[in-house]
């Protein structure tokens, strides 16, 4: 349709300046840590336009010499393991509950919502005395039983959702055929739901990855992970912008691929309809 | 994915699957001892689900639940009394009032403009500017930064001698107001981090039901006239309304979880004004080493999460029948 009226091109106008401001609001602070990331130490508190030139990789240097890089190497193997034990668990439950007749399917799909809802300083509480007592503060043992918390019901969450999208029928057929169930799931169920899998694994590393508040409890210098890191700099009475934006960038980045490749899975896996 | 749809049933995937499974009965049933021997297959495979579940979930949330009849503190210790103490002192704590009503603003709030800027977004995406890959991939980013990132970056835009916002107005001799010296500037401030960073979430879901609607109805109310304003609010509002529940509704949950945020840039303050009721159970135990009174701030917190996922798995469940 090709519409060239005054009033068509004033709203056409509107919808333009709408969304320029929209793409502002959401570029502008990214942009704003990339500068700061690259702005010398003594140019931090002057505007870009009055020293635009004052620019530094040392930022990047000075970071890896501080306990910062450990500490994404923490959150690297906290994330990846919980999230693999979440896989080796959630998966199968996840494909007997699309695919069984088993009752109280109800209850699970309330139990696996509350658990991802629930707040986490109920779970923190008891398992920060129960640590105390059992000495897994500041181990990783200790902050992967509590990645475990939030990135199981993930994966069993949208797994369920993901095997509810694989025809019965395929399921029906290599039974006919004398598979037995696990070389079903194995060869012919899970195959057809890879894309689904991976996705609950990127979520699952995402939540585990992001997580601040169990790591900021349970955890001390040792295992500290990346997200409490970063606030060793600010100090009392000073804040090392430089690093804080290049250590926000270094939590970023290998999230961008990932989101890349799952977020189509997000809309499905967040809020898929379990089928009953 | 069928709430995200719009809602004609008779070709709908789980119509269908409804269908499948009233015949399967029929042909099954012949085969009874089969299907047992494949429902003790699937019942082995959620076995250790539902270990994991209650040794990571319930256990400690069962734990949570007999602190808050104690009276158990961080350095005290016990003195064995056991009762509804914590739940009597809750009603007349005035800092849990404030929390609630923090919650509240930050909550609906910041959900509010989550959703009407994804909608606009998500429209803007598929409209203006057509199949724009890249804009979608540029709104994303603010979802990909971790939320102490985030926090963090905001606070520097919120912090005057360092902001280049305020650098900017300065130069036409325009002073930006300080935000976080008072509470509902440093409500304000959490609100547009938490926006920020979770707009996406809201915009890749509502996109995803605009790519259901099909372009005849929009095609239809034009020829019978209809401007795009009205197209919007009569054909594809309530074509959207189930995926803006589902976001509304999601997004409301994790605000009520908000920590980060608050921790980073107001600390709970100015004073203790912005003390989320999330942050104040936090600070009750860790900080006032109160763990009881902590914990039962935590039930509170628990029991709405259980009534409002009652809610949503029940939505779910009617959607999928």
């Amino acid at each position: 349709m090709i519409d060239n009226s005054p009033e068509f091109r004033i709203k056409k106008a509107i919808g333009t300046t709408v969304m320029l401001l929209l793409v502002t609001f959401a570029a502008l602070p990214t942009l704003w840590a990339l500068l700061l990331a690259f702005r010398a130490p003594d140019a931090v508190f002057e505007p870009i336009w009055e020293s635009p030139l004052k620019l530094t990789f040392d930022n990047f240097f000075n970071i890896t010499r501080s306990d910062f890089p450990k500490a994404l190497m923490n959150s690297f193997i906290t994330a990846g393991l919980s999230t693999v034990f979440a896989m080796l668990v959630g998966v199968p439950a996840g494909f007997a509950l699309a695919k069984s007749r088993v009752s109280g399917k109800f209850i699970a799909s309330w139990i696996l919502l509350l658990l991802r809802m629930a707040p986490p300083v109920g779970f923190v509480i008891p398992l920060f005395l129960l640590y105390v007592n059992a000495g897994l503060i500041d181990t990783y043992a200790g902050l992967v039983f509590a990645y475990m918390t939030l990135t199981l019901p993930l994966v069993t969450w949208s797994m369920w959702n993901s095997f509810s999208q694989v025809p019965d029928e395929l399921i029906e057929a290599a039974i006919m055929d004398d598979a037995s169930l696990t070389k079903a799931f194995l060869l012919i169920a899970l195959p057809a739901a890879r894309p689904g899998a991976v996705a609950a694994a990127i979520l699952a590393f995402l939540v585990a990855w992001n997580d601040f508040f169990y790591s900021l409890i349970i955890t001390r210098s040792d295992t500290t992970t990346a997200p409490v890191a970063v606030m060793n700099f600010i100090s009392f009475d000073s804040v090392d912008w430089a690093s804080i934006a290049v250590a926000s960038i270094a939590l970023t980045l290998p999230i961008l691929p990932l989101m890349a490749i799952a977020n189509r899975y997000i809309v499905q896996s967040l809020s898929g309809a379990v089928k009953g | 994915m069928t709430i995200l749809q719009a809602p004609d049933r008779r070709d709908h995937p789980a119509g269908r699957s409804l269908a499948r499974k009233r015949s399967m009965t029929q042909a099954t049933s012949k085969r009874r001892g089969a299907t047992y021997e494949l429902e003790r297959g699937y019942r082995r495979m959620i076995i250790p689900a539902i270990l994991a579940v209650a040794i990571f979930a319930i256990v400690p949330l069962a734990g949570m639940l007999a602190l808050s009849f104690s009276d158990y503190h961080l350095i005290r210790g016990s003195k064995g009394e056991f009762g509804f103490h914590n739940f009597a002192r809750l009603l007349s704590d005035q800092r849990l009032v404030n929390s609630i009503y923090v919650m509240s603003v930050l909550s609906i709030f910041g959900v509010a403009a989550q959703v009407v800027i994804g909608t606009a977004v998500a429209v803007g995406l598929q409209k203006i500017v057509g199949k724009w890959r890249l804009g979608r991939v540029l709104f994303l980013v603010p979802y990909a930064v971790p939320h102490v990132a985030v926090a963090l970056i905001w606070l520097s835009l919120f912090t005057p001698t360092l902001s280049p916002i305020n650098a900017f107005f300065d130069l036409f001799g325009f002073t930006v107001p300080t935000f976080l010296t008072t509470q509902n500037g440093a409500m304000f401030a959490i609100i547009v981090a938490d926006t920020w960073t979770n707009f996406p979430f809201a915009m890749l879901i509502i996109l995803a039901a605009l790519q259901g609607i099909s372009t005849d109805l929009d095609e239809a109310a034009a020829i019978d006239g209809a401007s795009r304003v009205k197209t919007f609010i009569f054909i594809t509002l309530p074509l959207l309304m189930p995926a803006l529940l589902m976001v509304t509704l999601f997004r409301f949950i994790d605000s009520l979880k908000h920590f980060p945020m608050i921790f980073v840039i107001t600390k709970g303050g100015p004073g203790r004004s912005t003390q989320a009721t999330n942050f104040y159970a936090y600070v009750q135990t860790f900080q006032n080493s109160n763990v009881a009174y902590g914990a039962a701030i935590a039930v509170l917190l628990f029991l709405m999460a259980a009534l409002i996922s009652f809610y949503v798995a029940r939505l779910n469940q009617r959607v999928s029948q």
